[in-house]
């Protein structure tokens, strides 16, 4: 097991060094000034540009460019932002990490919560009513583009009912001497609507999921010799059926995991949620490379941690798949 | 339409079930920016967002009064000098405002000043403004509070550059900070000390920036006690959280689907102030990708003319940009002092047009629509930034203007920097920019002489008669009016681009404001002078002042 451990640590790490060269590389093959947001419109003159380019390094062939970034990143720095100048990459995304850490797990507890509660309701209950309802409910909710639902649930619920705000993570007059309490309830008040929004469009595939799981263990004899031994179906359902269907379901955490990192660029725009997926679409606008590479790479290690993780969960959660 | 009339304070409508009664007139202000406000400083301005922002806590000597004058020294208005005079016709003395402190508490002095201009005119720092500081010979201190400005040479703009190219730093924090990457990760700027009426907060990167007001404002207490900027970048979220109420101003409102969408919520009210921005169609006067060639279509001054004859400006400005923007007809906007002495440039006459190009040899043969000429057909391609939605507006009309004279115009939406990328290596044919200028006409230099080739001259045009009149017209010791008149009217012959509009500044702003005014060169230069009604109060102005 230790060995099969290390083994898989070892490819992760490749995996992820593979990845993060490939970023480097294909970042700067893409089209596209860097410094272009910092002139803009604006009168500038080429030694400007040549002082501003030296600034940032990218004067510099690409290998010693890479050999800067490696450096730095091997240090702890990621060097400093172009359209964020003079702020650092490390500190941006520090600052950026925490709102897209709390929207993501809001959203990935509410989707393995509900959706496997609804999903395996679904397959107890199948060809009923509730089957039927939540099913289509469930498909049109996949259905829809998140940024657009997220649109309609604030044109009703802030626009016109004024329920919640349309947008930010807090209050912007909010005091810095705010108590605890004060401060978790506005914070509540503005994650509503985008985790509403999040929520609703993911919590339909983990309900298919788990409810396809689920048919599939029912139909097998171990379900039958529960009942059969007289279990309540509370028990058999939770105790027996339902662990039989944590393989698949790990498999969803493991895609999903990665999203708790890389943030929802539409959603955090449309509710201008400070988290990482709008400061990689901004940094992809402006060929803003040292803060693009920091989030590809922060994200790319949550893509092979994840994948990591989800092995190591097939391996507790079934003897079959762990390796001797 | 004169500045004046444009800039009058708006007295706003009002929001009973919001209104808390108290009996002041203080108030906060929450407002949206596009871009982040990172920094606010005077050596490190990049970003429209930086630049208003660093109004409010950062002052220049003077700056120009109501109108823009930048050649009339009297019509400026005082800021840190409380006036100013000559010795002769090279130089300026200013006396400092005795009153002027820095927000820690020490006196504004003629150190201050020559410091200040010492490091912008250092190349290093900023290399553009060091070239708009290059007439001046020095900057002295007489005492504490006397500065003599020497030009090396006599021209109508002098007050104009001496005053406005510098906001003040702090000798006495800053002198020991080197520029470059020691001052941008000082303390100073993570938390600057300014002059002006707003002080710095505190700042949570890519969130808000957030100013106070400074109660011992030498020109007189801002009744904003705090202002908030909110970093806001999709437009839909701008919209929203103007609407929802929880932000009060935003400048930059979409022109034609903004108002529609505002007038759902009555207590923000939209205000048209005119710009220094002008929207053209620029050519390119040398061969996509090799400068040594002239452009093989349009490097025939008389197809450029067809071009300018097709589109129908006044249509095109109108739709794009509402009814406040004018069709421009040169770079000049609506805001700056020339804009009543250019030329009319000739009008929308598609006739003309085709007569034109069939004169030069464009002629339908195979009945495709399209016009050839030695089997090439008449076809550009037209770059636009993917972000830019009033050009995104625009590009499809102007195509389907020249395709009605036999132009066939493929338009490229391409991201910003690829947009810039384009334009700076010389690889279009046509483009639509925008050009946000200073308040001096002199800018025009930099995109439209022969010496800007290589820098803003991107389309490559150059006429030395143009040079010498503008030339003519920046040293001409009569304030240059009939001299620009020459310039302007030269550059309309020539045709380097079509200028198409020069568009209003749409600012929203909430009702419950008083004293409101907008100036176009500094959107937020006089929030310090607005005021909160008192009946009209909402729950956020009671927050007050934060503690020093």
């Amino acid at each position: 097991m230790i060995r099969w451990l290390v083994r898989r640590t070892l490819q992760a790490v490749a995996t992820f060094a593979i990845a993060v060269l490939l970023l480097f590389v294909l970042m700067r093959l893409a089209p596209g000034d860097p410094l272009s947001r910092l002139v803009g419109d604006r009168d500038v003159s080429a030694a400007e540009i040549e002082q501003l380019r030296r600034r940032f390094g990218v004067d510099q062939p690409l290998h010693l460019q890479l050999r800067a970034f490696l450096e730095g990143a091997a240090r702890g720095d990621l060097g400093v932002s172009i359209e964020h100048y003079p702020d650092r990459v490390t500190s941006l995304l520090a600052s950026r990490l925490p709102a897209t850490l709390l929207l993501g797990g809001v959203v990935l507890f509410l989707n393995f919560t509900v959706g496997i509660w609804l999903g395996v309701r679904q397959a107890v209950r199948r060809g009923s009513r509730f089957d039927r309802w939540t099913g289509r409910l469930a498909l049109a909710a996949y259905a829809m583009p998140g940024f657009w639902l997220g649109l309609v649930l604030v044109a009703f619920l802030s626009l016109r009912w004024r329920l919640l705000p349309a947008a930010q993570m807090t209050d912007p007059l909010l005091p810095a001497d705010a108590d605890a309490l004060t401060r978790a309830l506005d914070l509540l008040r503005h994650l509503a609507l985008p985790a509403l929004t999040l929520s609703l469009t993911s919590i339909a595939l983990t309900m298919r999921h788990q409810r396809a799981a689920m048919l599939s263990v029912f139909r097998l004899d171990f379900v039958t010799a529960a009942r059969a031994r007289g279990l309540s179906e509370k028990q058999v359902r939770w105790g027996h059926a339902w662990r039989n269907t944590l393989v698949p379901m790990l498999t969803l955490l493991g895609l999903w995991l990665p999203v708790l990192v890389s943030g929802s660029v539409f959603v955090e725009s449309v509710f201008n949620w400070p988290g990482l997926g709008s400061l990689a679409a901004q940094a992809i606008a402006a060929r803003d490379y040292p803060v693009l590479l920091g989030t590809a790479t922060l994200v790319s290690g949550a893509v092979v941690l994840a994948g990591l993780a989800a092995d190591l969960g097939y391996a507790i959660a079934d003897p079959r798949v762990r390796p001797s | 339409m004169t500045i004046h009339r444009l800039l009058i304070p708006a007295l706003l409508a009002v929001t009973p079930a919001a209104a808390l009664q108290r009996t002041s007139d203080h108030g906060s202000a929450v407002i949206i920016m596009g871009q982040e406000p990172a920094t606010p400083i005077p050596t490190m301005l990049n970003g429209s967002a930086n630049i208003a922002v660093s109004d409010l806590i950062f002052l220049r000597l003077a700056r120009p009064g109501v109108g823009l004058s930048t050649t009339d020294e009297r019509a400026f208005e005082p800021q840190l000098a409380r006036s100013w005079s000559r010795r002769d016709s090279l130089t300026v003395v200013f006396e400092l405002d005795p009153r002027a402190r820095w927000h820690d508490g020490v006196a504004v002095t003629a150190a201050d000043v020559v410091f200040s201009f010492a490091r912008m005119r250092d190349s290093t720092v900023d290399a553009q403004r060091a070239l708009l500081l290059r007439h001046l010979a020095s900057v002295t201190a007489e005492g504490e509070r006397r500065v003599v400005i020497r030009f090396r040479r006599a021209y109508p703009e002098q007050f104009y550059d001496a005053s406005y190219h510098v906001q003040l730093l702090p000798a006495h924090l800053v002198d020991t900070i080197p520029p470059g990457q020691r001052f941008a990760s000082s303390d100073f700027v993570k938390r600057p000390v300014g002059n002006g009426p707003y002080r710095w907060l505190r700042r949570e990167p890519g969130r808000q920036l957030e100013l106070a007001a400074n109660p011992d404002f030498f020109l007189g207490a801002p009744k904003l006690d705090r202002l908030v900027f909110l970093t806001v970048r999709d437009p839909e979220a701008q919209i929203n959280l103007l609407l929802d109420g929880s932000a009060d101003i935003f400048e930059a409102v979409p022109p034609v689907s903004g108002p529609v969408r505002l007038a759902a919520n009555p207590a923000v009210k939209l205000l048209n102030v005119p710009s220094l921005s002008v929207l053209y169609l620029l050519f390119n006067q040398r061969a996509p990708g090799d400068r040594s060639r002239a452009h093989p279509i349009l490097g025939d001054v008389e197809v450029r003319r067809a071009i300018g004859l097709a589109l129908d400006r006044l249509n095109l400005a109108r739709s794009t940009y509402g009814r406040f923007a004018l069709p421009a007809d040169a770079p000049v906007a609506q805001a700056h002092w020339t804009r009543s002495i250019v030329p009319r440039s000739a009008g929308y006459n598609p006739a003309s047009a085709r007569a034109l190009l069939a004169g030069r040899g464009w002629i339908d043969r195979n009945g495709d629509g399209i016009l050839e000429k030695d089997g090439v057909p008449l076809a550009l391609r037209l770059s636009i930034p993917a972000t830019s939605a009033t050009r995104a507006i625009m590009a499809p009309q102007v195509q389907e203007q020249l395709r009605r004279i036999g132009i066939r115009v493929d338009i490229d939406r391409l991201d910003f920097p690829v947009f810039i990328e384009r334009r700076t290596k010389g690889e279009f044919d046509l483009d639509l920019s925008v050009a946000n200028m200073d308040p001096s006409p002199s800018g025009i230099v930099q995109s439209w002489s022969c010496a800007g080739r290589g820098g803003s001259n991107v389309g490559w045009f150059c006429d030395p008669g143009l040079d010498s009149l503008l030339g003519r017209s920046i040293n001409s010791p009569a304030k240059g009016g009939h001299a620009w008149q020459a310039a302007y009217t030269r550059l309309q012959g020539d045709v380097p681009a079509v200028f198409l509009a020069s568009p209003a500044i749409s600012i929203a702003v909430h009702a419950r404001f008083r004293n409101v005014s907008v100036r176009p060169e500094s959107p937020y230069g006089d929030l310090w002078r607005w005021s909160v009604d008192p009946g009209r109060r909402i729950a956020r102005d009671g927050t007050g002042a934060p503690p020093r």
